[in-house]
């Protein structure tokens, strides 16, 4: 990678959570709003911190600091680079959003919750600037247990139960990890450090080992990223965790996997050594499958956020397949898509919230006239859902349309198909919600004339704000970005100066 | 030639000394005894750490005890592991036997607190000599004051289940005595010298001849029952569990790792012929031997009722981690295995100290009775999970460096079977471990197990457990300080 | 030819066996002890006997002796360790063994060790 200026800002950026953590603990239990807030203003002045680095790293600088080391080829290092910052971005931002959205959400042991909600930015941050697989795996692990608490945080035995899943699944997947970095770094020639084109090359290393490495790596984030044979744990742990911790589960932390492989794929294979291994082959076709199947799957659950996990196992798999085209829309696409379902999944899981909320109703069948309950709520729903179906403009369908072209400069048009399939699937899953949330309403109100009136819209009773907020400035932005990608900030102005470098 | 030149020798006999001359403080003032007692070993750890960066990784100090030329006198050789490893031991005895104070004051009887802290530095002396021995017959003295001594410490409450479990230590701990006493004289017969350094030599010259083969044998068999591998553990488990707590510390925290340390003295230092078949042979059978106690260990420890039981259980298992790292005969794999002794020592301590609160506090020792202690006992249960996150090998803490030696050693080596076994073993750990964890800070207590007052263990008994604790974090942090000397010093060993 | 030369070692070895047998076999944990310091006894005799020279003279270098005719001192004076280190071992050994039966009322280790389940039913009481 190119020279990289000293810089502490990635290392205040990790550590600026814990100030929260701090707070928590420094004020007594009493004061509850005061350390909510200080929690906020430490998630806000977090993204602000990241968000400071923006124009340094437009103009293409990277920034690192050296935290601790091993011996010479195994250190702790935080850098910034331009695909790393995208990711810290999406991370500090919806993580803010959740903040906000948390302190009216979470009613007992507040403690707990936002200390670890603030850990696990921390490590999440320290994913996104991670310098080489050594530190990633590192945070990555953390993270991993740390969001543990975030899952069972109900402690029902619902809660418990997928907090076990998660964690047998998790357990699993780190130790297959931690088999893939050692291999790469045996076969790797020492090189753990993430390189413009990859760092693996054949000269070093065997077809065949080459070949382990990447499999195990692709197994081991590919339980976060819920690649479809290993995704068990994701439909029991959203619906189980408290609505602002499935945002950020669907949001942020499935994508820490997802960004894992687009690490390796991108800066420890290097497209070319993909395309030589054929392993993208594998990769899109398990890809193509958890987008078809994770939708049917979706169809047949009638809790929301057991339908809108489903949504996101294959969503998520959109980055994959994006990536596997080996083509520069398909992972323009695929890696846009990161921000991009995590705007609209953001949204959809905190509206979910909203709804289990203001009426304790879980299942989509009770939902009937909701939406006359819950208007902005539900029309913030019903944005985000159809861009999950790719109706323009939305993100859903920039993501869609860069992977329907990726396709064809790959000249597999056979992708598209996939990609039709999943936008009627999503419809099909989607529609009906948004369909019983509006259209159909038990009880009809009848007034004294014995006449049939739809329920009202009833605006301003919403719930509270710090509910509705986050809900509204989400689906607002599943617009916005949709329509101007390219202002400074925004996702393309960061992903496509990635692409442009490893697909010219 | 400095002045330091002579800390070694301090170190090992400073607590020795400090044993004989206890019992008369403790026959004047027996409440000074737990203070007094920790004099020598604070110096010893002092002077260890003055040492520290005088001895190179790429050589080693001999000191000639009474000025006698090696071949004749008795040589302590000290090279930095050897130096590593009696830091380890100097600071955990330490550590513990601050812990001791309160806890052998409420579980041992009036008049053998005395005895406790004069076997206590025993052990503590005779595992420094142990490992900084240079001379073969050294070692099996101080091995034996060591196991007497242990021995004695186990039985020290003179209870049922305490005494039987130490007379099962020494139903399996002398006759494994005696086979290295035999294995010495073999040696000696073979080659007429004591020293090891001498022995490596004539055995070069040599090369293997049955005599030497069986006596090789021997020496690891008699050291694999104290370091507790595999089908040689079944004192173990009784025997840690049983125990004090802070012995139970030192036993599985230490006194494995050290008799562990004993073979690769023989191993690299005196055995020095790689090529033949014989230690090649050796190491693939113990190898076999530490695949099953990694996952022999593993699945005990899950199934255990009785936490302290579950412990010495994963010892059985990280014994099975230390012999793979030192089988793969690769500088990262000594590295792994030197590094393990380190943070299994720290972390392996730390959570038989927390044990000994709960035992202390509330007399709890099944695993069930946790439920929910840690709204009781916060620190307590902190300092545990920190401790078990380094046994599972969770990143950032001490365990996963040694994790990731102990495999790359093993890939490097080829062994690419063991590096397999060595991740399945750490699954198996975070099973048993976060399972306490889960019951601690997950589930809600048993009615009225926890009273409403807020009392974890006295700062006394917190404060080394901590101090462990963190240890374990900042040795997974500031590997760098180590890890380099130690891969010097491995590859120098090699 | 030469296992009769060396018909010492042979005996040292053979009583080693009987100790380690008996040590093993017994069931009596005070004839296992018994075994133990005949395995005990076997070493010091295989040591002292690596010394031994027909018609050896003590090693004293006064006067004109001849040192081809001394009897190695080594080996003695490492068993002089070692006996020391048997005794403390058999003294606290036996010293548990009177605690053991005081205790449990047999010496038989099979029942000894049995006696776990009311131990630790009696262990759950006291809690």
């Amino acid at each position: 990678m190119q020279e990289s200026t000293f810089s502490v800002i990635p290392l205040l950026a990790v550590l600026l959570p814990w100030a929260s953590l701090l707070a928590i603990l420094a004020f007594p239990k009493r004061a509850e709003r005061l350390r909510l807030w200080l929690c906020f203003l430490g998630s806000l002045a977090t993204f602000g911190v990241v968000l400071s680095l923006l124009p340094g790293v437009l103009d293409g600088n990277t920034y690192t600091i050296k935290l601790a080391s091993v011996v010479e080829s195994l250190e702790m290092r935080l850098t910034v680079d331009t695909l790393g910052y995208y990711f810290a971005l999406v991370v500090a931002f919806l993580w803010m959003l959740a903040t906000v959205y948390s302190m009216s959400y979470i009613d007992h042991k507040h403690n707990r919750f936002f200390a670890f909600m603030a850990m696990c930015e921390s490590f999440m941050l320290g994913c996104a600037f991670s310098a080489n697989m050594f530190t990633y795996f590192i945070f990555y692990e953390m993270m991993t247990f740390g969001s543990y608490p975030l899952i069972i945080h109900e402690e029902t035995t619902m809660a418990r139960r997928a907090g076990y899943k998660y964690l047998v699944y998790a357990i699993a997947a780190g130790t297959v990890l931690f088999f893939a970095i050692v291999a790469h770094y045996f076969w790797g020639d020492g090189q753990l450090g993430f390189g413009s084109y990859g760092v693996l090359s054949l000269e070093f290393a065997s077809r065949a080992a080459l070949m382990t490495v990447f499999f195990t790596y692709l197994a081991g984030f590919g339980v976060k990223a819920a690649i479809m044979p290993l995704h068990g744990w994701v439909p029991d742990a959203h619906p189980a965790a408290p609505s602002p911790a499935s945002a950020l589960l669907s949001g942020v932390i499935l994508k820490a996997g997802a960004f894992g492989i687009i690490r390796v794929c991108f800066n420890v294979f290097g497209a070319d050594l993909l395309r030589e291994l054929e392993v993208y082959v594998v990769m899109a076709s398990l890809a193509c499958i958890t987008i078809v199947v994770a939708s049917v799957f979706a169809l047949t659950q009638d809790n929301l956020k057991r339908r809108l996990a489903y949504s996101s196992i294959g969503q998520v798999s959109y980055i994959i397949l994006g990536l596997a085209m080996l083509a520069h829309d398909g992972a323009l696409g695929g890696v846009m898509h990161l921000a991009h379902h995590a705007l609209m999944k953001g949204c959809l899981f905190l509206c979910a919230g909203v709804i289990l909320v203001k009426t304790g109703k879980k299942n989509i069948s009770e939902m009937a006239g909701i939406g006359y309950q819950l208007p902005i709520t539900m029309i913030c729903f019903s944005v985000a859902a159809l861009a999950m179906m790719g109706t323009p403009p939305s993100v859903g369908f920039v993501t869609k349309w860069l992977l329907g072209s990726g396709s064809l400069q790959a000249g597999l048009p056979v992708y598209i198909v996939v990609l039709l399939a999943s936008a009627l699937l999503n419809a099909a899953y989607f529609l009906p919600i948004i369909y019983i949330a509006f259209f159909r309403w038990e009880g009809d109100e009848v007034d004294e004339h014995g006449e049939r009136h739809h329920p009202k819209l009833v605006f301003g009773k919403e719930a509270d704000h710090k509910l509705v907020v986050p809900v509204v400035v989400l689906a607002a932005l599943v617009v916005i970005v949709g329509i101007w990608s390219n202002v400074p900030g925004f996702p393309y102005s960061l992903v496509s100066k990635v692409v442009n470098v490893i697909f010219p | 030639m400095g002045a330091w030149r002579h800390f070694p020798i301090f170190m090992i006999t400073l607590p020795l000394l400090g044993a004989v001359l206890l019992p008369f403080l403790g026959y004047a003032r027996e409440r000074w005894v737990p203070y007094a007692a920790l004099l020598p070993l604070g110096t010893s750890t002092l002077l260890g750490l003055l040492l520290m960066g005088r001895i190179p990784a790429d050589g080693f100090l001999s000191y000639h005890l009474g000025g006698w030329e090696p071949p004749f006198g008795i040589e302590i050789r000290l090279d930095y592991v050897g130096l590593f490893l009696m830091l380890v031991v100097c600071g955990i005895t330490f550590l513990a036997l601050v812990y001791s104070r309160r806890y052998i004051g409420k579980e041992v009887s009036g008049g053998q607190r005395t005895a406790y802290y004069v076997l206590y530095l025993l052990l503590s002396g005779a595992m420094l000599g142990f490992v900084a021995t240079g001379d073969i017959f050294n070692l099996f003295v101080f091995m034996e004051i060591l196991a007497l001594s242990s021995y004695a410490l186990v039985a020290i409450t003179g209870n049922r289940n305490p005494v039987r479990a130490a007379f099962k230590y020494i139903l399996m701990g002398a006759p494994s005595s005696i086979m290295v006493l035999l294995a010495v004289g073999f040696l000696y017969s073979a080659t007429g010298t004591l020293n090891m350094a001498d022995l490596a030599r004539r055995i070069a010259e040599s090369g293997y001849t049955e005599v030497l083969i069986v006596s090789y044998i021997l020496l690891v068999v008699g050291f694999g029952v104290k370091a507790a591998l595999f089908p040689l553990h079944m004192w173990l488990p009784d025997a840690h569990s049983i125990a004090p707590s802070p012995i139970s510390a030192l036993l599985s925290g230490l006194l494995v790792e050290v008799c562990a340390f004993a073979l690769v003295r023989i191993t690299f230092s005196v055995f020095t012929l790689r090529s033949s078949d014989l230690v090649m042979g050796t190491a693939d059978a113990v190898g076999v031997a530490a695949v099953a106690a990694v996952l022999y260990g593993g699945i005990m420890a899950i199934l255990q009722k009785d936490l302290k039981m579950m412990i010495a259980y994963s010892t059985v298992s990280h014994v099975g981690y230390i012999f793979l790292g030192i089988t793969a005969f690769t500088a990262e794999g000594l590295t792994g295995a030197m590094y393990h002794m380190l943070d299994h020592g720290l972390a392996k301590a730390c959570l038989f100290l927390c044990a000994g609160n709960f035992i202390y506090l509330k007399g709890y020792r099944r695993i069930e009775d946790l439920k929910g202690a840690w709204s009781q006992m916060p620190w307590t249960c902190f300092a545990f999970a920190l401790a078990s996150l380094s046994v599972i090998g969770i990143p950032p803490t001490a365990g996963f460096i040694s994790k990731w030696y102990l495999i790359l050693g093993n890939v490097k080596g080829g062994k690419w079977l063991y590096a397999v076994v060595l991740l399945a073993g750490s699954i198996l750990a975070a099973v048993y471990c976060l399972r306490v964890i889960y019951y601690m800070f997950f589930q809600a207590g048993k009615e009225g197990a926890w009273e409403e007052s807020w009392r974890d263990a006295p700062p006394a008994m917190l404060a080394p457990v901590w101090t462990l604790s963190l240890a374990t974090l900042f040795f997974g942090i500031f590997s760098s300080l180590l890890i380099p000397s130690l891969l010097k010093a491995a590859a120098y060993l090699l | 030819m030469r296992l009769l030369h060396n018909y010492h070692y042979a005996a040292a070895m053979v009583l080693f066996c009987v100790g380690l047998y008996t040590v093993i076999v017994r069931r009596n944990i005070i004839k296992k002890l018994i075994g133990l310091n005949i395995m005990e006894t076997s070493v010091f005799f295989f040591f002292v006997s690596l010394g031994y020279l027909d018609g050896g003279i003590a090693p004293i270098h006064a006067g004109a002796a001849d040192p081809a005719r001394m009897v190695n001192p080594i080996p003695q004076a490492l068993i002089l360790t070692g006996i020391v280190v048997a005794v403390s071992v058999t003294a606290l050994a036996l010293s548990m063994v009177i605690l053991l039966y005081r205790q449990y009322g047999t010496l038989d280790v099979d029942r000894l060790m049995r006696e776990e389940e009311p131990e630790a039913a009696e262990g759950g009481k006291e809690e």
